[in-house]
């Protein structure tokens, strides 16, 4: 049947479908900004090429690793995450399907409009109205799934990724509709603070919520050991859903914006502080007598850098948030730095960490390469701490042109062999991810080398 | 669901309380007036020659188009330098989508606006290295004559409407100082005297022919002003006086207000005064550190002048 194969009621099957053309879009997403950084490097490397141009490659490759790689893989990550922690089935494994043909044919519609240059222009918030309009239904879609399988649930209580889940589910279709500003045309300086309301709630209530709640439900099910405090998780989870979404406007501190909003952002972006160590410290002694098992077990080495690098994004958020080191950082290098520390670091790492913990429970396969798994979280981790390290001095070079007065000139030239190191970062991510995909494929098309003989859908609900 | 109504309710009310605070709230209460010194896009003269109907609004979806947000800003700070004046929040009323940008990869552009000629700016858009070497911006070749006119016509357009229109004043308390002194400043007698002061206090810094090349500008990363620059015949009674006690902020420029009584810093005005010329001086290495040409001196008179009682160089 046409209908069976396209929106298949296989249990456990939208999440498949979901993390496998997740991994698609990334590769095509990170190489995408793998180019665009390969051109800060050599600014000829294309000619003539609108498609390949350096502005159009930026606006796909984040829209592609955001809504692509980053929201497809979350959304197949709680469609069996959920489930596992609900004791139930999905609620329709059908509307999960449609919802991932949904999303590919949007994010198809992404790779052939803003590589062409229709955009909206405005940074995030890309797309034009029609795939707008098509990820509020996908994201509704989703919402409605998740939220009537939670209400057929068969375990009274809910567990703090639940509250995660949920609330984020509650959050980013609301803030995708606000932030979008596709139908309404706000004076300048209104649209940029709704702009950057949305630039960071994607963030703060989507990418980080639902991030941290797989990281909840990663490492205990991983080490076998019980969370550390419960109550603990619903501080963090109700400090960040009372600090996150006021901070946007902390991205445009010294444009003319009202000063009372600049001083919400910084004070919310300063309080935040605290969801960040209480979720940190839950992780931290949830590990406890068991940091042994990173060494061995792949996903849990994943959680691991990823939520040690959300330490670093956390400490380094606030940081700059405040006026005194946003009016030295602000416009450089090191916020491309931290930006990518936060997506890349600390979000594309647990997601990745999820596949490679979700994908054999739902196929039942083995992975065809342990190998495999390892050079990618080598090649991941290796790759972004230079990106990092060199876009946060390149910053740092850049901060101090500004703050003397040293002409443009002059110091861009100065920052150009960092533009080097990240490109080669580039590269080594992108070859990591290439290895990943390739691991993926190997495992689920390829001839089965072994069953994982305990894997089953059934089993991701112990 | 029963056992957490309270739960749902907390989260549907701290996030609604939340777009209230800060995304209606700002809509209804942030409403700045268009100011005279937003740009305008109406006017098509900046255009490439004989060809009128280069469109500059029509560059501006050009720019959104290319993306040159992503690199280039568009609004200046109190910390920048050299990108002219700053920006108020009603020159935004009418920029939709904002392009205030968010990284400077390359220069703000603010006000762009014909600090250029458009045919140098065209030929930087076709082949950035070809004027600016060492530049990471992409070629943009692909752009065809419209667009490239028309987005010419934009970057020409940006921030012409926002001028200096006053030199920078002292603020207005220096009236009363200014109004109380009881020094001549244009006595040659109190120009002397601010010479001697000047030796002390100012020329390990200004150099002693005041061209900035004391022995210390070596070591300062902001390098002291040379007063022989024809910019400083601008400066009044009041700014110079201003300048003195106050100091300079974010330089080596101290506040002489805690060192020099307000007698003496008026008999450094005086000095100060006759240092202008017409034709600037200007230190091209190291080795022109105080060794350029001996300063012409104002001349000696014979008026009599009392340095610390407040003479005016005439008779009291």
């Amino acid at each position: 049947m046409l209908l069976d194969r396209l929106l298949s009621d296989k249990e456990g099957s939208a999440a498949r479908n979901f993390l496998i053309t997740a991994i698609f879009w990334s590769v095509l997403g990170m190489g995408a900004g793998m180019l665009a950084g390969l051109e800060f490097s050599f600014p000829d490397l294309v000619h003539n090429v609108p498609q390949l141009s350096m502005p159009h490659l930026r606006m796909f490759h984040v829209n592609t690793v955001a809504v692509g790689w980053l929201s497809m893989g979350y959304v197949g990550s709680m469609f069996y995450m959920v489930p596992s922690l609900t004791k139930t089935k999905l609620w329709s494994e059908r509307l999960g399907n449609f919802t991932m043909w949904a999303w590919n044919l949007l994010m198809v519609g992404n790779f052939c409009t803003l590589l062409n240059g229709f955009t909206e222009g405005r940074e995030y918030a890309e797309l034009g109205a029609v795939l707008d309009c098509m990820v509020v239904v996908a994201l509704i879609c989703t919402s409605l799934n998740i939220y009537m399988t939670v209400v057929n649930r068969k375990i009274q209580k809910l567990y703090v990724s639940l509250w995660y889940f949920l609330g984020a589910l509650f959050w980013f279709p609301l803030v995708y509709i606000i932030g979008q500003r596709t139908f309404v045309a706000l004076p300048g300086l209104n649209d940029a603070i709704i702009g950057w309301f949305y630039g960071h709630n994607i963030l703060g209530m989507w990418f980080t919520t639902v991030g941290v709640g797989m990281m909840y439900y990663l490492l205990p099910r991983i080490t076998q050991n019980p969370l550390y405090s419960h109550g603990l998780s619903m501080l963090g989870f109700w400090g960040i859903s009372l600090f996150y979404a006021p901070t946007g406007t902390h991205h445009i501190t010294q444009s003319p914006v009202p000063e009372w909003l600049k001083a919400i952002a910084i004070i919310s972006s300063i309080f935040l502080l605290v969801p960040v160590f209480t979720v940190l410290t839950n992780f931290f002694m949830t590990m406890k007598g068991k940091w042994g098992m990173v060494v061995t077990d792949m996903p849990l080495r994943f959680t691991i850098t990823s939520s040690i690098f959300y330490l670093i994004t956390c400490v380094q958020g606030p940081f700059q948030a405040t006026r005194w080191v946003n009016w030295y950082l602000h416009f450089t290098q090191w916020v491309v730095g931290h930006a990518h520390l936060a997506l890349l670091g600390t979000f594309s790492f647990i997601l990745t960490a999820s596949i490679y913990y979700g994908l054999p429970r739902l196929t039942g396969r083995e992975w065809h390469s342990q190998g495999l798994i390892r050079a990618h979280w080598w090649l991941k981790t290796g790759g972004f701490t230079l990106m990092m390290t060199s876009l946060t001095i390149a910053g740092l070079i850049q901060s101090a042109g500004w703050h003397h007065g040293i002409p443009i000139d002059l110091w861009s030239i100065e920052i150009r062999p960092y533009f080097i190191f990240r490109s080669l970062s580039g590269i080594m991510i992108v070859t990591g991810q290439v290895l990943f995909a390739y691991n993926v494929y190997k495992t689920v098309y390829a001839a089965p080398k072994a069953v994982l003989a305990t894997a089953k859908v059934q089993e991701v609900k112990k | 669901m029963n056992g957490y109504r309270l739960g749902a309710t907390g989260i549907i009310i701290t996030f609604f309380a939340i777009i209230t605070a800060t995304v209606l709230l700002p809509m209804v209460l942030f409403n700045p007036k268009q100011t005279p010194s937003a740009n305008n896009y109406k006017n098509t003269a900046f255009g490439e020659k004989g060809k009128a109907d280069a469109d500059p609004l029509r560059g501006r979806q050009i720019y959104v188009r290319e993306g040159c947000f992503y690199c280039h800003t568009q609004f200046t700070r109190l910390q920048d330098r050299g990108y002219g004046p700053l920006v108020k929040a009603g020159d935004y009323v009418a920029e939709t989508p904002h392009q205030l940008g968010t990284a400077r990869t390359g220069p703000d552009l603010t006000n762009e606006g014909l600090r250029m000629a458009s045919e140098w700016q065209k030929a930087h858009l076709v082949e950035p290295r070809s004027v600016k070497p060492g530049s990471i911006m992409p070629s943009f070749s692909f752009l065809s004559d419209r667009d490239m006119n028309d987005l010419v016509a934009y970057l020409q357009s940006l921030g012409n409407n926002r001028k200096y229109s006053a030199f920078v004043q002292a603020p207005e308390e220096y009236e009363a100082y200014l109004a109380r002194k009881k020094v001549d400043l244009e006595a040659d007698a109190s120009a002397n005297a601010g010479r001697g002061i000047y030796t002390q206090n100012c020329a390990v810094c200004h150099g002693l022919e005041a061209e900035g090349n004391g022995p210390n500008a070596l070591i300062l990363d902001k390098k002291p002003a040379n007063f022989t620059r024809p910019f400083y015949k601008q400066y009044s009674d009041s700014y110079w006086f201003y300048r003195l006690r106050e100091g300079v902020p974010g330089t080596r420029m101290p506040r002489w207000a805690e060192t020099l009584s307000e007698e003496q810093m008026w008999y450094l005005v005086a000095y100060l005064k006759t240092l202008p010329r017409d034709q600037e001086v200007t230190i091209n290495n190291m080795d022109q550190l105080n060794k350029v040409e001996p300063n012409k001196l104002p001349t000696l008179s014979n008026q009599v002048y009392e340095p610390h009682t407040g003479g005016s160089g005439k008779e009291e």
